[in-house]
Parts: C-alpha cells; sequence; structure tokens
C-alpha cells in the first residue's frame, strides 16, 4: 500500500470526527504549549542571568594571580607575573591577548579636595573594553593619561575638613576634565611629609620633617561611561597605559625600589618589572574553563567569572527540568487522551477494518494507518501549540517589562531588558518531534490492536 | 470431468468446545469446485456453511482436513500470507456490502488495488470499467449512504471483481435486498461467472435462490447431504458451451501440480 494512500485514509478518518479530533488536538495543543511557556521561562531566566552577570563583568576574561604556595619561601624564585610569563600566556590556544595590570595607589588633588586612587596600568587591549562616557581611551604609550572611573569622583575630600561624598551625601567640587589634577605618585613620601601637621593639628609651628613629594600633571583622557551612582566594574579604578605608567614610576624612583615591586636578596629593585595580576582574553565563553585549567596548571590562580555562570547554569538547569516536567505533566494528560480516542475509534470502526482484511489489506497497514492518524493529532497539536505558545511568550514578556518599569527596577525608555520567556529554534522542533512521538507512542498499543482484530468480524452480520 | 479442481476440500472439520460439549460445525466434508462454476452451498441458520465459506477464505483455521485452492493449501498459512493470498486470488461479495462510508463509489471498487499499492490514476481506470460493468457508472462519485441497497451491492460486486480474482466468495449476498433487487444481482452473478469466466461460491438459505447456481452443496449438521448439478435453469444451459472455452486460462497456475503430491 502506498504512503499516500495510508496518509489519505487517516485523514479521511480524522476528518469524520472532526469534533473528537478537535478535542484530542485542543489536550495536545494545550500540552505542547504549557511545556514550550515553562521551558522558555527556564532559558529565559538563565539568558538573563548570564545577561547580567555579562553587563559588569566581562565572561572571556580570565584575571591571574601569582600562585601563592608555588615558591614555598625555599626558593627565592617566585612565580612571580612578568611579560615573558604573559607571552607564554598568549600561545595557549583560544587566548586572544593578554593584558598586565600593574596596581599603584597615587593621590589625585584639584583645589582642596584630594583622593586616594586605585591606579591600574593595563594594556591598550584591556582599556579598549571599557566604555568611555567622555573623553577618549588613554591609548598613547609614551605620554602618561589617566581614564577615571565614574564613580571615582565620590573618592574625593576636603582635605581641610575631611569631608566626603561617604559623610556628607555631596558630590565633591572636582572637574576632572576641565581643571588640572595634581597626581602625586610617592604617597609614602606625601604622608610622612604631612604626618606633623596631622599630628599637631592647629599648631603653626609644625615643621615637615620630609621633603614633600613633586606633584605631577596628568592630563586626563576620558571617564568611564555612566553616571556617579552607576556601579560597573570599571567604576572605581582608575586607568591608564601600562607602559606609560611604568616609565613614570622609573623616572620618579630612578634606582630606589618602586613601592610594591619586589627586590632581590640584596634590596636591590628587579631590572623587570612584576605585575599583581594580569587579564587574559579568551576567544570564546565555551574555551574559558580550558583556559583557566591551564593557567591553573602552570601556578598561577587563575579566576573568571564562567565559574559563576557555570554555578548559575546548574542551578537554572534543574529550575529548567522542574518546569519542563510540569509542562510534560499536561502532555502525557493529552496522550491519555490521544490513546482513548483511539481506542474509541477503533471500536467504531471494527467492521471497516474487518472488511479491509477481508479484502487483503496488511496487517501492519492497518496499523500505520492507526499510527499516521495518532501522529497526525500529534503533529496538529504540536503545530498549534507552539503557535499559542508564542502568544502566551509574547504576553507574558510584555507584563513582565511593565512589571520591571512599575517595580523601578528600569527605567521607561530606557535599555528593555532581555525577556524573560525565549524560545529557541531547537525548542520549536523538539517540541514538535515530541508531540509527534507522544502522539505515536499514544496510538501504538491501539493500533496493535487494530492490526490483530479478526477478519471475521466483517462476516458476521448483526 | 478430467480437470483439475480450483477448490479441493478433504476431511474438513470444525470443531467448538462449549464447555465440555464438543459442538461439530463442520463434521468432515470433502468436494471439489471446479473453474468456471457457480456454486451454492445451501443449508439452514447454524447447518455449518457460513463456517465452511469463511474456511474457504481462510479467514478461520479448520479444525482437521486439507482446504485447496488453486493448488496452495490454505490450511497450512499464516495470517501474513492468508492475506496477500486473499488480496491476489479472491474477491469477496458481503451479505450487507461493506462499503467504506468514507469513500465514494470508485474509490471503494478501486480499495482492494490501493492495498496492492497500484497508484490512483490506474485503479480509478480499472474500477471505472467494472462500474460500467455492474451497470453503476453513475454512482462513481456518490457516497455509500446516498445510494439503494441494490447500487450498494452492485459497487461491491464490481469491488470483487476488481483484482481480477480467480474465486469470488458471496455471503448471502442477497439477504438485504428486496426480491426485485435479488434477481437483477443474481443475474449480474451468473454474468460474472458466463462472460468473466470467473467461480463463484454463494453461501445462501434460500433454496430459491441457489437455483440460479450450476451446483449446489446442500449441508445440514456439518455434513454434505447432496450435491446436485443444475437441470432447469433455461438460461444457464444455453451458454454452457461459452463458458468452457473462457474457463482455459486456469492452466497455467504455477501452484497447479502440488494437490497431486499432498
Amino acid at each position: 500500500m502506498k504512503f499516500s494512500d495510508l496518509l489519505r485514509l487517516s485523514i479521511n478518518n480524522l476528518k469524520r470526527r472532526k469534533l473528537r479530533t478537535f478535542l484530542t488536538v485542543l489536550g495536545v495543543i494545550i500540552g505542547t504549549a504549557s511545556i514550550v511557556v515553562m521551558v522558555s521561562l527556564g532559558i529565559g531566566q538563565a539568558a538573563l542571568q548570564t545577561e547580567s552577570i555579562e553587563s559588569y563583568a566581562s565572561l572571556t576574561t580570565i584575571d591571574v594571580w601569582q600562585g601563592s604556595t608555588m615558591g614555598d619561601g625555599s626558593s627565592e624564585e617566585q612565580n612571580y607575573i612578568t611579560d615573558d610569563v604573559l607571552k607564554t600566556f598568549e600561545r595557549i590556544p583560544h587566548v586572544t591577548g593578554t593584558s598586565p595590570v600593574l596596581r599603584t595607589n597615587v593621590i589625585a588633588k584639584q583645589g582642596v579636595y584630594e583622593a586616594n586612587l586605585q591606579l591600574q596600568g593595563v594594556s591598550n587591549e584591556y582599556l579598549e573594553q571599557i566604555e568611555v562616557g567622555e573623553g577618549r581611551l588613554p591609548l598613547d604609550e609614551k605620554k602618561l593619561e589617566f581614564l577615571y572611573g565614574n564613580t571615582v569622583i565620590r573618592d574625593f575630600m576636603n582635605s581641610k575638613t575631611g569631608d566626603g561624598y561617604y559623610s556628607t551625601g555631596e558630590e565633591a567640587d572636582v572637574d576632572l576634565m576641565g581643571k588640572a589634577v595634581f597626581i602625586i605618585f610617592d604617597t609614602s613620601a606625601y604622608y610622612q611629609s604631612q604626618m606633623p601637621q596631622s599630628a599637631s593639628q592647629g599648631s603653626d609651628a609644625g615643621q615637615s620633617s620630609t621633603k614633600p613629594p613633586k606633584k605631577y600633571i596628568v592630563p586626563t583622557a576620558g571617564i568611564v561611561k555612566g553616571s556617579p551612582d552607576e556601579w560597573n566594574q570599571y567604576s572605581y579604578s582608575t586607568y591608564c597605559n601600562v607602559d606609560a605608567l611604568k616609565s613614570q614610576l622609573k623616572a620618579i624612583y630612578r634606582k630606589e625600589p618602586i613601592p610594591g615591586q619586589p627586590t632581590d636578596k640584596k634590596g636591590k629593585p628587579l631590572d623587570y618589572f612584576v605585575y599583581d595580576n594580569a587579564s587574559v582574553y579568551v576567544d570564546d565563553m565555551d574555551n574559558v574553563k580550558a583556559v583557566q585549567d591551564t593557567i591553573a596548571s602552570m601556578g598561577f590562580q587563575a579566576n573568571s567569572n564562567m565559574e559563576w555562570v557555570e554555578q548559575n547554569k546548574k542551578t537554572m538547569q534543574i529550575q529548567q527540568a522542574v518546569l519542563g516536567g510540569i509542562g510534560a505533566v499536561s502532555l502525557l494528560v493529552a496522550a491519555i487522551g490521544i490513546a482513548n480516542t483511539m481506542m474509541m475509534s477503533i471500536y467504531e470502526r471494527t467492521k471497516e477494518i474487518g472488511v479491509m482484511k477481508v479484502l487483503g489489506c496488511d496487517m501492519r497497514n492497518i496499523r500505520d494507518m492507526f499510527l499516521i492518524e495518532s501522529g497526525f493529532i500529534g503533529l496538529m497539536g504540536g503545530t498549534a501549540g507552539i503557535t499559542i505558545s508564542y502568544l502566551v511568550s509574547f504576553i507574558i514578556n510584555k507584563l513582565y517589562i511593565r512589571n520591571q518599569i512599575m517595580n523601578g527596577y528600569i527605567m521607561a525608555g530606557a535599555d528593555t531588558p532581555g525577556n524573560i520567556s525565549r524560545i529557541p529554534v531547537w525548542l520549536i522542533i523538539m517540541a514538535l518531534i515530541f508531540a509527534v512521538a507522544i502522539g505515536m507512542l499514544a496510538g501504538f498499543f491501539p493500533s496493535r490492536r487494530a492490526m490483530k482484530l479478526s477478519p471475521l468480524s466483517a462476516i458476521r452480520n448483526e | 470431468m478430467d480437470k483439475k479442481p480450483v477448490i479441493k476440500v478433504r476431511g474438513l472439520y470444525k470443531i467448538y468446545r462449549v464447555g465440555t460439549n464438543k459442538v461439530y460445525a463442520l463434521n468432515g466434508v470433502s468436494f471439489d469446485i471446479y473453474k468456471g462454476e457457480f456454486v451454492a452451498i445451501v443449508g439452514t441458520s447454524g447447518s455449518g456453511k457460513s463456517t465452511l465459506l469463511n474456511m474457504l477464505a481462510g479467514l478461520e483455521p479448520p479444525t482437521k482436513g486439507e482446504i485447496s485452492i488453486g493448488g496452495k493449501r490454505v490450511d497450512k498459512m499464516n495470517e501474513r500470507q492468508l492475506v496477500s493470498f486473499r488480496r491476489d486470488n479472491v474477491g469477496f461479495i458481503f451479505q450487507s456490502y461493506n462499503l467504506l462510508n468514507t469513500m465514494n463509489g470508485i474509490e471503494n471498487v478501486a480499495m482492494p488495488l490501493m492495498f496492492k499499492g497500484v497508484s490512483k490514476s490506474v485503479r480509478e481506470k480499472k474500477a471505472e470499467k467494472y462500474l460500467k460493468l455492474m451497470g453503476v457508472a453513475d454512482q462513481a462519485k456518490h457516497m455509500p449512504n446516498q445510494m439503494s441497497g441494490g447500487q450498494q451491492q452492485r459497487i461491491g460486486i464490481a469491488r470483487a471483481m476488481v483484482v481480477d480474482p480467480k474465486i469470488i466468495f458471496a455471503d448471502e449476498p442477497t439477504g438485504n435486498l428486496d426480491s426485485k433487487t435479488t434477481m437483477d444481482v443474481l443475474s449480474l452473478m451468473q454474468k460474472v461467472v458466463r462472460e468473466q469466466g470467473k467461480t463463484l461460491v454463494m453461501v445462501t438459505h434460500d433454496n430459491t435462490i441457489a437455483g440460479y447456481a450450476d451446483k449446489r452443496i446442500r449441508i445440514v449438521d456439518g455434513k454434505i447431504v447432496s450435491i446436485e448439478y443444475s437441470e432447469r435453469g433455461t438460461e444457464i444451459e444455453g451458454e454452457e458451451t461459452e463458458k468452457e472455452e473462457i474457463s482455459i486460462s486456469l492452466g497455467g497456475n504455477p501452484g497447479e501440480n502440488s494437490p497431486e503430491k499432498n
């Protein structure tokens, strides 16, 4: 028997009992829609979380720190992060670039205001990941320029009164872009020079024991994007080009050891810079874990936000399974409905099946006919169910965003957050396959029953 | 008659168990049916005539005995073989027509060909030919519930003939028809036997209807009491010679020799 003929017979049979077919299909529609919507919520939630992590931290960056126990005291050869080490990192597959992070604390002054800044000398690759609000990136390797974090302005305090944003709630009257900012690199010398003054406050007789260190005017290249109350991973530090910072530090300290840098046995500074940490950039989120493991095996501490994301993923997967399970229950009920419909149909068509058998219809063809019928119910229900779940998903997303706006999590008109319900293509395909499979599975036993019906029932005259 | 029989039945028993009692539906039946014969199996209800027909068509297995059709042992076939055997060799006419209500006239006639996997255009052409032969070409596009009983049974006969079977079984084919239509249908069936050279086995309880057959096998309580040949039906006698001429085609049957071996 030709497949096209089987298909036609099956569809004719479904058409014959339109209401019953419709009701059975309705069950599958509800089942499929509930699975798809439930899973889409799970996917949406997981994606939202990943996106929110992404928004304040890059997911393809690995932070590398010195190995803590490598040297173990016995060997003076510490596991330092140096330019050579960075070069070996760059040779690891999937690594697109590296950046050293040279940290130093400096004091910035403008008028009566001063702030203790955490300065990070980084490579241009690092800088290029930062979104600039005002100005531009300090990419020049020869000239020292600063890029201030957008919340740095709150660190400025009135040096006379000691008041700052965190005590008064008012931002200092500092113009980082417009007016010159004085930077003091040798902070210990500065504090020493301040000491007597602060020890005997109010007394005029104070005389500084040490000469106050030199102040430098460092031009401002720009400010990180965001208002002073928007927090992100670049908001609280000050950035500059690492090479420019290195030459500046060398110029200041000359032969003296640079604070924070290790020295050799004789207390002399090393002829190379040791970085506090480094960033390693990976081409794709999926490769982060492997690269991280490689770096760790080289004796460094490696951290990335992927660990966090992975953790999250596991939780989300459980949540998705639970949501999908709830949806699956309704599809199971639908499957029982299909089985029931098929049984009814077979009882009703006992005679007809008998006639077909007497006239030489292959038993397998009869079975296939019923399987196609039940599979078709699954297909129709699945298709309609997916359409409906798109609709439901659309409504949920609309309500979700409105709710977020009403609760003040996001501002109206601002970038809308991601959808809470997302239906990827694979979910559609899986749902369709699942619906058809459920239909055919539900029709399997009834169809076997039909296959085994005696042809004698056709001959019997009731 | 030195021709080989199309249907050969030897020592056929069908025993049903009802509690501890054995009921002999068929109690040792033996007979031969030759090609081109119109045979009526006559008996009252409960005589075992329907059981006999069911077994000839392979719808019910015998308890004991031997059935050969066209040289093939029907009693030894499994269900799958029986299905394909019926599909290729047997046509069926039912008392209650048993047309499929979801299909129109021509589709019903073409249905056995569909089971064979014949394409739609070919099978409908063939079906049309038989619809014309049965005089119901105008019913091709009608659904069964729009037809009279006589029309439905003509469609049923066309359906039985469409696969060009060696044997046509008819189970009380006129049982649901009025007397006038009964005559029409019977003469059609005679025509099929005479002009198409088919072998037709009909089960009936009615002696008058059985009188239209060439040969009557009378069954009482599972036993054959008599086999009669028709002497009176004038219209039958007159066409006897023609019948002989048409019946040659059976000689080429590949399974023909096997009854001798058995």
